[in-house]
Order: structure tokens, then C-alpha cells, then sequence
């Protein structure tokens, strides 16, 4: 088979970056070129909040290059995404537009929950390798510049996954006024991480066992870059790692610039990277930290691959988010019978109406998280739960799904419960940023809405919690959806709520749900 | 140890690089002194030697002044202040000067004549038929190009251009008028007059009778004609003398590019100013009137010891035009023609020829074709996405830029590095830029503080199984003319980690971030200097432990502190270290307790020895190493440049027996001795071994049999031959 090409951009806090990839069956997903340009939108937004007339300037010089680079390998398949800086950048609207008239470049801004699950897309790409890391107790730690994120790994399956606000360009700039000497610096660093990670051990390490890391975010590549003599060290023992750290902890700025080979700005950036890792060493027990020096635009064109099928991952994607959503589900106490119950009807119901309802695979999959996490909110109220659910929904991160996914989900949940109205629908996210898969504002809710049809009408086919409808048969006869069940007891309650939302659904669907009980055959 | 490593780093145990710079100097005129070159080959080194010098000084001697004048107080390697330096850089100038000239008028002179080649040495020697022709050139083809100038109260003493050749004169006015500077020479009058460089040196003649017979050419120099007729110059004056003179300027500009907003138009500018920088050496005439002397040497601001009386003719560099003259090839060395490359010596293109393995070059012995046919396929291709180069000297009507073009305007995507701040080069370098430029042609005019002394192509190619990239490094430029004259290595191979690489010295060129690491190339200025003491130390270890350890180095110049240091350590710890130097050496040799361990070799023969190998035994997994770097500072900290690893079994072994026989050359070697001295190798009880003559026959030969070969596969049986077949025919 000839060989993919495919492009992707990055628009960094400290750096562009555009990755052209080769992607076949034979080498996978192959980097054969890798552009890098420093730029300083960090340093922007942590002033102003905004990006200056000049670093846009520069950014949409850099990116009309990085444009001419991409159609001189001939291509036009190419995915640029934007990440923290852009997304808290106020003017973003306005920069995204001059790159767009610019460049030519719709530029996406993602989640920070998009974006780590691209980084580790990244790592899950390498396949055999990460099969092998991630088998026994592990945790990816992501150190970016304004925050890193932790996730826990258990046979293979993402178990949790957690954003700390702990990013080497954040604790530089919170230290920074307080001209701290070398040593004070290492401490300081090191009791702001320490604070954070104590919290994060409490809630959500607790007994868990992490024998191994897996370092990724840019901080740590050039932490290794020169460690095996005068190459990248990919493998980092503890002793290592306690070897570098020791050094490490004694040099100046200059003295770093000079041994890892970096500018003068990221100079100081390399410490605090180095005393995250130390840290979570130390909390962990870890024993190894393995890099394997991966950018996000290898997650981009890992992602780019998957979607596009040429390629197949070992690694599921969609059951980390299955998982993650289930550990929450267990957080908030609502994994229960019932929510399995309402969560498989859900599907069932999605996977009877497919001719009709006109959803693809990943609304499948919003549906289902949303069926899984349906009752979080009673976990704070029961009195007010549809409110409370949205309210955590929308404030936990979920793994693997956008911004707008995110609130799609929180919607869905909230109008399980209550009247569903158009224009009472809350949707924050910014469409413009998001040029992803949900266009306008419209299609958000019609999403929603037919989400919402679907998750009512299952949730009410376990009216009473007793799970009566198992095993029943769903089918769309005559324009009509036929729920048949074989239960034989009293589904009085199952039938009147039926009715109920039955409407809502045909509103909806222009097809009308109807529970039939067979009965004595 | 630590008593050891002192030593390694001592001072005393360094060469002034200036000195040992002149060494080599010798050595080239060793080779105009020569009985057993050729005389035409002797003039060539002569006029080489001559060149060599001016370039000395406007650079070398320059920047010691500049260093001088700035209080710049900082010892050398050796130890030795700048002043210091240029009162020994002096004294052994005027020594070399004096040999030159001794190796002119008593042997290279008499040889001509001997060959019947008349070089008439002053005007007054002309056959009255010779006058007459002298007289008539200068009427015809000289005066009107001449420009006298006077000099007096109203009009300053005029700009003598650097390197010129001029013609100094006191005047003696007739009749009345104003007289112009009396106070220098009482009621003499000083005037001046440029020997036009757009004439040739050489003036031929009709032929004269001379001891030996009819000479078979005669010449006279250009200045002689017009020193004969000098008076038609000033016409109301009597020229009471005159004589020839030529100075030097500082020519060494440090270019603050920091501040150089537009790197092109600053270096323009520079190029102006560089022609009226300070005096740092006048040659004049021997015998040459005091008075007139006196002028000079006021109006100029020049010192005693820069001042080179010179008992000949100024500026030995016309031997090359006489070396030009058609009809003495029997005394020249026979006429190498580059060799075809047993590899490429097929139908297939040069990708496919890629494709079946590493190709090594061996240039001048084997052609230069091959690279500038690798920048034209590509040009062509279709299949070719993009074209990137570093060029740094380019010659003139490059084939290799009308390819670059011809890519561009074929849709490539091409990217040229062009470097400014080459020496001397850069007008040259300009107008091939914007050519460039014009053509399509992604152009970058170096970086900021660094030069790009890296020689490297990039052919990016969209294949059946995807990209495939095609590199060509070298360890010379992109110059088919030099590479005719000098000896290099290039490597073509399209290894998909060395393609990486490429791919990331482009982008670093471009401007964007280094990679975070390389897969197979090293690159100055951040990594290489690293990585070489990293190579040298593993040497060391490996003598330490009692493994047979072995450095074979060669390249230009030596003179980088940390790798002296680093390569006597190794030569305390048994590392045995042979090197081959052409120029510069800073390294001290065979001194005991010191580098006795090392040898230190230079070859300067026909060709100008140019490549840099690099061999490390390794505990006996050999690692061979080629690249554009000399072990100097300037090329470690201040320049791009790359160091690539030959992999290929088969190529390591052709690398390694060229450098063994390198070794056992006793012809064109010259010894560096611990006193510092070079001697030529003792002869006696060995065959003579040429290596650069070796090559050329083993050139003409692998080419002869491959030609064979290939003649015997598709001869008059006409059978076919498979690729099987033709392979073993292209590694032959």
C-alpha cells in the first residue's frame, strides 16, 4: 500500500511545531520531518491575557511557512490544533481569523482533556512498547507549561485521569518574584508540587501501586536529551534519574542552557520539570520513568490515522473512555444495577433506530457515557439532582471528548429529568474556536435533543429499578419503535412513565415508541 | 595525573598557529624548489607560495594588528602575545620572502631559459626589435588605461587599492611652474601610477637570440613596459626615478551581525571599505631610491619591519599566467582526467544507484559529475518534491545553480543556503543568490554569527513505499572547479536516518529549533566538539584497559586546545595516533612524555589535500567519520558544519586503505619533527610511494575494468546482463 501523508500543527504555550507524517502499514506512523519555532504566546497571555499585535503577527508568519513546507511534500490533508494558550486567550477569536484569512489554516482549539488524550494517543501509537509499559501498575505523567495531568493505568485500561494545576512555566513565573538562590529554588518548587500532590494522593492515588511512568510533555524530552552519552535516554532508572536530578539541582541558568542545550527562557523551566518528576517519583515509588519522546502532533496524527482507518491501534480508545466514565460513575455512587440496566437499553434503543436517527459512532459513545454518569447528581441532591449532575459533569474532566462533547453530555443528563426546552439550552462552548465536528449552535442541540429522546425513554424502561425489561426485543415496525418483553409480572409503572416520554421521543424521531407485554406464549 | 594533564594543556607544548602556518608555506615552495617537479608545476607553487602569503597576511597579520591596536592582551595557544607574534611572523616572512626569490632568480629563471623561455628582466635588456614592439604596445594597448596621479598641496596622496601593483615615481619639473611636495624630496615631486589590472602580467615578445639559442618565448612584465615609458606620462617632467611597489590592507572586517539588520547590504558595504583598510605590508623593489622610499613610507603610515624589499619581480602570482601558456605541456605533469565511478557506471539513474548502496566519491581521482548530475536529476524528476543545498564556494556559470533553478521553476520546492561570509567570495556569492532568488529559489544568507561551512544536499522524493531522501555530504564545496584540483570524499546514500537528519540541518538552517537529538550526523557549533573529544576519550579508555587503540586522523588544520589536549592524553595512554596535516598544526609531535605516540604528516602534492577522515579503532568495531570540520575553534564554535559516519563495510575498507596508503606516501609527505620543523621521510631501502599518484592510477583502472565488465555484459553476444550480474561489476 502506498503510504499515507498527512500534516500536523501545533500552536504551543512556548512553541510551534508542525509534524509531517508518513503513515502505512509497514512504519505505522512515521515522522519524517519535525519543525519547531519557539514562540512566546506563554508569556503573552500570562502579561495581558492577550496575545499581542506582534506574536500573532509571527504566528501567522510561522504558520505561512509551515503552509509553503506542507504543499512542498505535495500534501493537503493536514489538522492544525491550538491548545491552553489560545483557548484563555481572549482575543482568540480575532488571531484565529487572521490566521484563517492568512493562511488558509483553520486552526482548532482543544480541550485540555483533547489534548491529553492525544498526547497519550501518542504514546498508545508506539503499540508493542506501550502494550509492554503499561501492564503493570503505570501513570503517564504529562507535565505541559501551565499544568500537568496524571492517569492511572490498570491492565491495560485507563482507570483515572486528573489535571493539577503544576506546570513548569506556571511555578517559574509564581517563584519568579521571589529571586529565589539555586537551592531555594529547587525547595520552593518543590513544596508547591509537593502541596498539590499530597491532595492528589488523598482523593484519587490512595492505595493504587505505580511501579513505572511514562513522561511525556515537552519539559521532559530535553530533561533526557543528552543523558545517553550525548543521546536521548529513553529508559530512566530511579538511580538515573536521582543522578541527573543531583546535578541538575546545583547548576545556574547559564550553566542549564549550556548542558541541556536550551534558550535562555527555557532555561529556567527545566528545573521544575525536573522536580515535578522527583516529586511524583517520590509519592509514587516509581521505579522507572519511561520517554518515550513523543510531541503532540504525533497524537495528532495518531489520531488523524484512527479516524481515517489506516491503521489499527491495539490499544481501545473508546473503552478508556468507557472506563474513566465508570470510575466516575463510582465516585459519585451511582454505578448501580439500574444505571447498567439504563445504559444497555440506551444502546439498544441507538443501535435499533440507526436507519432512523441518522448518529454515527461517537454520538453512540456520548450517549453511553452519558447513560453511565445519568444519576451523579444525586451523589449532592437527590431533590435537585438534574441540576446537580450537569453542574459535575460540566466541572469534571472526561478523557477523550471535547469541550462541546463535554457539555452535550452535561445536557443530556440534565434534561433526563426535567422538560426539555430549545432555547434553555446552556451551551458555552465557543463554536468558533471549536471548528471540530459540531458546526453551530443548532446542531448542538438537535444532538442533544435526540440524545436526550433516547437516554428518557431507557431510563424510564427501568422505571422501577428492577430491571424488568432484561432481555427484551427493540425493533422498528411500521414506523413504530416495538419494545416487546417477555417479563411477565406488573410493568404498570414502566408503561405509564413510557407514555410519558414516548411523546417526547416521537417529537423527536417521528417515530412512535410502543411497549408491547407478551404474554403466556 | 593531574600532574600530566598540566602538560597536555602547557603552553610550551603548543605551535603559534601563524608559525606553523608559515611552515606550510615552506612547504609548498619546498616543492617550487623541488629538481624533481616539473618546472611548469614548480612555477605553479611558486606562484602558489605568493598567493598563499598575501592571503596570510591580509587575514592572519591583519586581525594580529587589529588585536594589537585594541590592546588585546590575551595569549595564544602557544602562549604568545599578539606582539609578539608578528615580530616573529616578521622575521620568518622576510626569510620565506628571501627564499622565494632565491628559488626564482637562481633556479626557476635559469630553468626557463634553459627551456627556452626568455623572461626579460628589466627594459634596458630589450633588443632594439623588442623595444620597438615594447613601445608599441604601450602606445596601443596600455596608455590609454593609465591613470598618472601627482601629488601636491591641493590634491591628497591618492588611495593606493590593496593588492595592486603600482608604479612609483620622483619628478623633476622641466620648466617653471608650481612645484608640487618639495619637502621629501628637496625639488622632487612625487607621482604615482596603478599597473592596470585589466592587462596581462605578461607581455610576450618577439623572440631573441639568448645564450642557449633563439629563445623560444619571450617576455618582459607589464610594469617593465610601462616603466620604459614613463616619461610619455609626464610630459614636463623628467623623471629622475621610479620604481614598482605594491602594499596590503587590512582586510579582515568583523562583521557585527548582531546589529546587521539586512546581512546582504552590510556585507556589501564591507566589501567597499575593504579595499582602504591600513597598510600592513609594502613590497617594493630592491634597490629601490631612499627618497621615494621615504614618501611611501610617510604618506602610507608603514613600519620598517612590514616593509619587503623584494630583489625580482613583485607579486609572483603572474607565474600562473605564464604557467597558462599554451605549448609547455611536456613541462607540466600529465593531465589527469577525473575517473568515472564504477558504481554509477550504468543505465540505471542515479536513485536506483542509490538504492543498491552507499556510493563513495573520491574526488579530483574520480569525477565530480556524479553531484552536480545527482542536483540535475533531481531538477528533472517528477517524482522529486524538493531540493535542498548548502552552497559555499561556488564557481563561476555553476551547473550545479542553473539545476537549482531549472528545480525551481519546475515546481521543486528548493531551499539554498547560501553563505555570505565566505572569505574573499562573497560579490561572487551575491550575484548567485539573487539569480537564485529570482529563479524561485527559497534562499537563506546564512546565520546570525555563524558560517556554513556544512556541505550537504537533500533530495526529498515521493516513491511507490513513500518519502525517500537522497543526502549527499561532502567534505568540499559544491564547486566543480575545485573539485578537479582538490582531494575530497562525498558520500551518497539515501539510509532513512541520515535522510532525518538532513531534513533537520535544513530546518535548523531555515531558522527553526535544533532536534531534541541526532540519529547519525554530528553538527557544529553545538554538538561536534562533543562528540570528538567523546571519540578520543574512548580511545584513551580503551588504551587504558589495555586494548589496542588507534586514531588515523586527517584534515586541514589542527589547532583546536581541547582536542591537543585530549589527543596527548590519549598518546600518554598508548593510543596509537597518526594524523595527516596539510597546514596548520598546532600539536607538537613525538615529544616524549608528551606525543610519542603521535605522527603528524603532511602531503602537498599536485593536488591541495582537502578531505577530513576521521578513524577510530574503537576496540576493534572500527568507526570511520568524514565531514566538512577541521579540528580548529573557528570550525567547532563558529560554524555550521556536519560530521557524517561511513557504514557501509565495503566503503570503510576503501576509506581505510586510502588513508594507510596516505600514510606510506614518501614522495609528496613531509615529517613534522618534535623541533617543529618538517622533514621529508627517509627513502632509503623503500619503494617511492605517491599517494596522490596511487590514486590517480587506481582511478583509471577500476574504471578500465568496470568499463570492460559492462562492454563484456551487453557485448557482441548480446545477452543481457541481469542487475546481479551488473552489481558485482559496479562495486568493482
Amino acid at each position: 500500500m502506498a503510504a499515507h501523508m498527512f500534516a500536523a500543527i501545533n500552536v504551543g504555550s512556548f512553541e510551534l511545531e508542525l509534524g509531517i507524517y508518513e503513515i502505512s502499514n509497514k512504519n505505522r506512523v512515521r515522522r519524517i520531518d519535525h519543525v519547531r519555532h519557539v514562540i512566546e504566546l506563554g508569556r503573552d497571555i500570562f502579561r495581558s491575557g492577550k496575545i499581542s499585535y506582534a506574536v500573532a503577527d509571527e504566528l501567522c508568519r510561522m504558520l505561512e511557512d509551515f503552509v509553503r513546507i506542507i504543499h512542498g511534500y505535495g500534501l493537503t490533508e493536514c489538522r492544525a490544533y491550538a491548545t491552553s494558550v489560545m483557548r484563555e486567550a481572549m482575543n482568540n477569536h480575532l488571531v484565529l481569523e487572521q490566521i484563517r484569512v492568512r493562511t488558509g489554516l483553520k486552526l482548532r482549539v482543544v480541550s485540555n482533556a483533547e489534548h491529553r488524550f492525544l498526547n497519550y494517543k501518542a504514546i498508545a501509537a508506539l503499540d508493542e512498547d506501550f502494550d509492554r509499559n503499561i501492564k503493570k501498575g503505570t501513570a503517564i505523567v504529562d507535565v505541559g507549561f501551565g499544568s500537568m495531568q496524571i492517569s492511572l493505568f490498570d491492565k491495560n485500561l485507563l482507570i483515572s485521569t486528573e489535571n493539577l494545576p503544576i506546570g513548569v512555566l506556571r511555578i517559574s513565573n509564581s517563584i519568579r518574584n521571589a529571586n529565589p538562590t539555586v537551592d531555594r529554588t529547587r525547595d520552593l518548587v518543590g513544596e508547591i508540587v509537593e502541596s498539590e500532590l499530597e491532595n492528589y494522593r488523598k482523593m484519587y492515588l490512595k492505595n493504587w501501586e505505580v511501579r513505572h511512568l511514562i513522561g511525556i510533555g515537552e519539559p521532559i524530552l530535553y530533561l533526557f536529551r543528552y543523558e545517553n552519552d550525548g543521546k536521548p535516554l529513553t529508559n530512566v532508572t530511579r538511580s538515573q534519574f536521582e543522578d541527573l536530578y543531583a546535578r541538575l539541582s546545583v547548576m545556574n541558568e547559564e550553566e542549564i542552557e549550556s548542558k541541556f542545550g536550551v534558550s535562555a527562557d527555557y532555561a529556567r523551566l527545566i528545573l521544575p520539570g525536573a522536580v515535578i518528576y522527583q516529586k511524583v517519583m517520590e509519592m509514587t515509588g516509581a521505579e522507572q520513568i519511561w520517554v518515550p519522546g513523543v510531541c503532540f502532533c504525533d497524537g495528532i496524527a495518531a489520531e488523524y490515522a484512527a479516524d481515517k482507518k489506516l491503521l489499527k491501534f491495539k490499544h481501545s480508545f473508546e473503552n478508556d473512555i468507557i472506563s474513566t466514565s465508570r470510575n466516575m460513575a463510582k465516585r459519585y455512587r451511582c454505578r448501580s444495577v439500574h444505571s447498567e440496566q439504563v445504559e444497555e437499553h440506551a444502546l439498544e434503543i441507538f443501535d435499533a433506530m440507526k436507519k432512523y436517527h441518522g448518529m454515527g459512532k461517537r454520538e453512540r459513545l456520548l450517549l453511553q457515557i452519558a447513560a453511565i454518569i445519568h444519576a451523579c447528581g444525586k451523589f449532592v441532591s437527590v431533590h435537585n439532582a438534574n441540576e446537580c449532575s450537569y453542574n459535575i459533569i460540566m466541572s469534571t474532566e472526561i478523557i477523550g471528548i471535547s469541550q462541546l462533547e463535554q457539555e452535550i453530555i452535561a445536557n443530556v443528563v440534565r434534561y433526563n429529568l426535567r422538560d426539555f426546552d430549545y432555547d434553555m439550552i446552556r451551551i458555552e462552548n465557543d463554536f468558533h474556536t471549536a471548528a471540530g465536528r459540531s458546526e453551530s449552535r443548532r446542531e448542538a442541540v438537535i444532538l442533544i435533543a435526540k440524545l436526550t429522546a433516547i437516554l428518557r425513554l431507557a431510563n424510564t424502561m427501568d422505571r422501577g429499578h428492577k430491571q424488568k425489561l432484561k432481555g427484551c426485543r427493540i425493533a422498528v415496525k411500521n414506523d413504530r419503535l416495538v419494545i416487546t418483553t417477555d417479563y411477565s409480572g406488573d410493568i404498570t409503572l414502566e408503561a405509564v412513565s413510557f407514555e410519558n416520554k414516548a411523546e417526547f421521543f416521537e417529537e423527536i424521531f417521528g417515530i412512535r415508541p410502543v411497549l408491547k407485554q407478551k404474554r403466556g406464549v | 595525573m593531574a600532574e600530566n594533564s598540566e602538560r597536555f594543556t602547557d603552553p610550551k607544548n603548543y605551535v603559534n598557529r601563524e608559525l606553523s602556518w608559515l611552515e606550510f608555506d615552506q612547504r609548498v615552495l619546498g616543492e617550487a624548489r623541488d629538481k624533481t617537479t616539473p618546472l611548469f608545476e614548480r612555477l605553479k607553487f611558486l606562484s602558489i607560495t605568493a598567493s598563499n602569503l598575501d592571503e596570510f597576511f591580509m587575514v592572519r597579520v591583519a586581525s594580529l594588528k587589529d588585536m594589537v591596536h585594541a590592546k588585546y592582551t590575551k595569549p595564544d595557544i602557544a602562549g604568545m602575545l599578539p606582539s609578539a607574534q608578528l615580530k616573529e611572523i616578521s622575521l620568518r616572512t622576510h626569510e620565506l620572502v628571501n627564499q622565494q626569490y632565491t628559488t626564482y632568480n637562481r633556479s626557476i629563471l635559469p630553468a626557463l631559459r634553459s627551456n627556452g623561455i626568455d623572461m626579460v628582466l628589466r627594459h634596458e635588456d630589450l633588443t632594439p626589435e623588442q623595444a620597438a614592439y615594447a613601445d608599441r604596445y604601450f602606445r596601443e594597448e596600455v596608455y590609454p588605461v593609465l591613470t598618472p596621479m601627482a601629488v601636491d598641496s591641493s590634491r591628497p596622496f591618492p588611495l593606493v587599492r590593496n593588492r595592486s601593483l603600482n608604479i612609483a615615481a620622483l619628478l623633476k619639473r622641466k620648466e617653471g611652474g608650481d612645484h608640487l611636495r618639495k619637502k621629501e624630496g628637496g625639488d622632487m615631486e612625487f607621482a604615482l601610477v596603478q599597473v592596470p589590472s585589466v592587462l596581462p602580467r605578461i607581455v610576450t615578445l618577439p623572440s631573441a637570440q639568448t645564450e642557449e639559442g633563439t629563445a623560444q618565448k619571450s617576455m618582459i612584465l607589464l610594469e617593465e613596459v610601462i616603466e620604459r615609458n614613463i616619461r610619455e606620462l609626464f610630459l614636463n617632467y623628467e623623471v629622475v626615478t621610479s620604481h614598482p611597489f605594491r602594499i596590503m590592507r587590512n582586510a579582515d572586517f568583523s562583521l557585527d551581525e548582531e546589529d546587521a539588520v539586512d546581512l546582504l547590504e552590510e556585507i556589501e558595504k564591507q566589501l567597499k571599505k575593504r579595499q582602504w583598510g591600513e597598510v600592513i605590508r609594502l613590497e617594493i623593489e630592491e634597490k629601490a631610491d631612499k627618497r621615494l622610499l621615504k614618501i611611501l613610507r610617510k604618506e602610507l603610515s608603514v613600519s620598517d619591519e612590514d616593509i619587503f624589499e623584494i630583489p625580482g619581480a613583485l607579486d609572483l602570482t603572474f607565474l600562473m599566467q605564464m604557467y597558462a601558456l599554451e605549448g609547455f605541456e611536456h613541462l607540466k605533469s600529465p593531465k589527469y582526467t577525473p575517473q568515472p565511478v564504477p558504481a554509477l557506471m550504468n543505465d540505471d539513474d542515479i536513485f536506483a544507484n542509490i538504492r543498491k548502496g552507499d556510493i563513495l566519491l573520491s574526488h579530483p581521482y574520480e569525477t565530480f559529475d556524479p553531484v552536480v548530475g545527482f542536483v540535475r536529476s533531481a531538477a528533472k524528476d517528477p517524482d522529486v518534491l524538493a531540493i535542498k543545498q548548502t552552497l559555499y564556494r561556488v564557481s563561476g556559470h555553476s551547473p550545479i545553480i542553473a539545476a537549482l533553478a531549472e528545480a525551481a521553476e519546475n515546481g521543486k520546492q528548493v531551499s539554498v543556503l547560501v553563505e555570505l561570509k565566505a572569505r574573499f567570495d562573497e560579490e561572487n556569492n551575491i550575484i548567485w543568490a539573487k539569480k537564485l532568488e529570482q529563479a524561485g529559489c527559497h534562499v537563506i544568507y546564512g546565520l546570525v554569527g555563524l558560517k556554513t561551512h556544512s556541505k550537504i544536499t537533500l533530495v526529498v522524493r515521493r516513491e511507490e513505499d513513500g518519502i525517500r531522501r537522497y543526502v549527499h555530504l561532502g567534505t568540499g564545496n559544491y564547486n566543480d572547479s575545485t573539485a578537479k584540483l582538490y582531494t575530497d570524499f562525498g558520500l551518497m546514500t539515501c539510509h532513512p536516518l541520515i535522510g532525518e537528519d538532513a531534513t533537520a540541518v535544513f530546518n535548523m538552517l531555515s531558522g527553526y529549533s535544533e532536534p531534541l537529538s541526532w540519529n547519525m550526523l554530528a553538527v557544529a557549533p553545538l554538538w561536534l566538539r562533543g562528540r570528538f573529544l567523546r571519540l578520543i576519550e574512548r580511545e584513551t579508555k580503551n588504551a587504558r584497559l589495555g586494548k589496542h587503540a588507534s586514531i588515523i586522523a586527517k584534515m586541514n588544520s589542527l589547532c583546536d586546545k581541547d582536542i591537543i589536549a585530549a589527543l596527548y592524553e590519549a598518546s600518554c595512554a598508548g593510543v596509537e595516533i597518526r594524523l595527516v596535516v596539510r597546514g596548520i598544526c598546532c600539536l607538537k609531535a613525538g615529544v616524549p612524555g608528551l606525543s610519542e605516540h603521535i605522527e603528524v604528516r603532511s602531503i602537498v602534492g599536485e593536488f591541495l589535500e582537502h578531505a577530513r577522515v576521521f578513524i577510530f579503532e574503537n576496540g576493534g568495531s572500527e568507526e570511520i567519520y568524514m565531514g566538512s570540520a577541521d579540528w580548529m575553534p573557528r570550525n567547532l564554535d563558529r560554524r555550521v558544519e556536519i560530521l557524517f559516519p561511513i557504514v557501509d563495510e565495503e566503503l570503510k575498507g576503501r576509506v581505510r586503505r586510502y588513508m594507510e596508503l596516505e600514510l606510506e606516501d614518501n614522495l609528496k609527505a613531509h615529517i613534522l619533527q618534535p623541533d617543529g620543523t618538517y622533514e621529508k621521510p627517509d627513502r632509503r631501502g623503500k619503494p617511492p610511494v605517491g599517494s596522490q599518484q596511487a590514486f590517480c592510477e587506481a582511478a583509471v583502472s577500476a574504471a578500465q575494468a568496470a568499463y570492460r565488465e559492462t562492454a563484456g555484459g551487453v557485448g557482441p553476444s548480446r545477452v543481457f546482463t541481469p542487475i546481479e550480474g551488473k552489481k558485482e561489476t559496479e562495486k568493482g
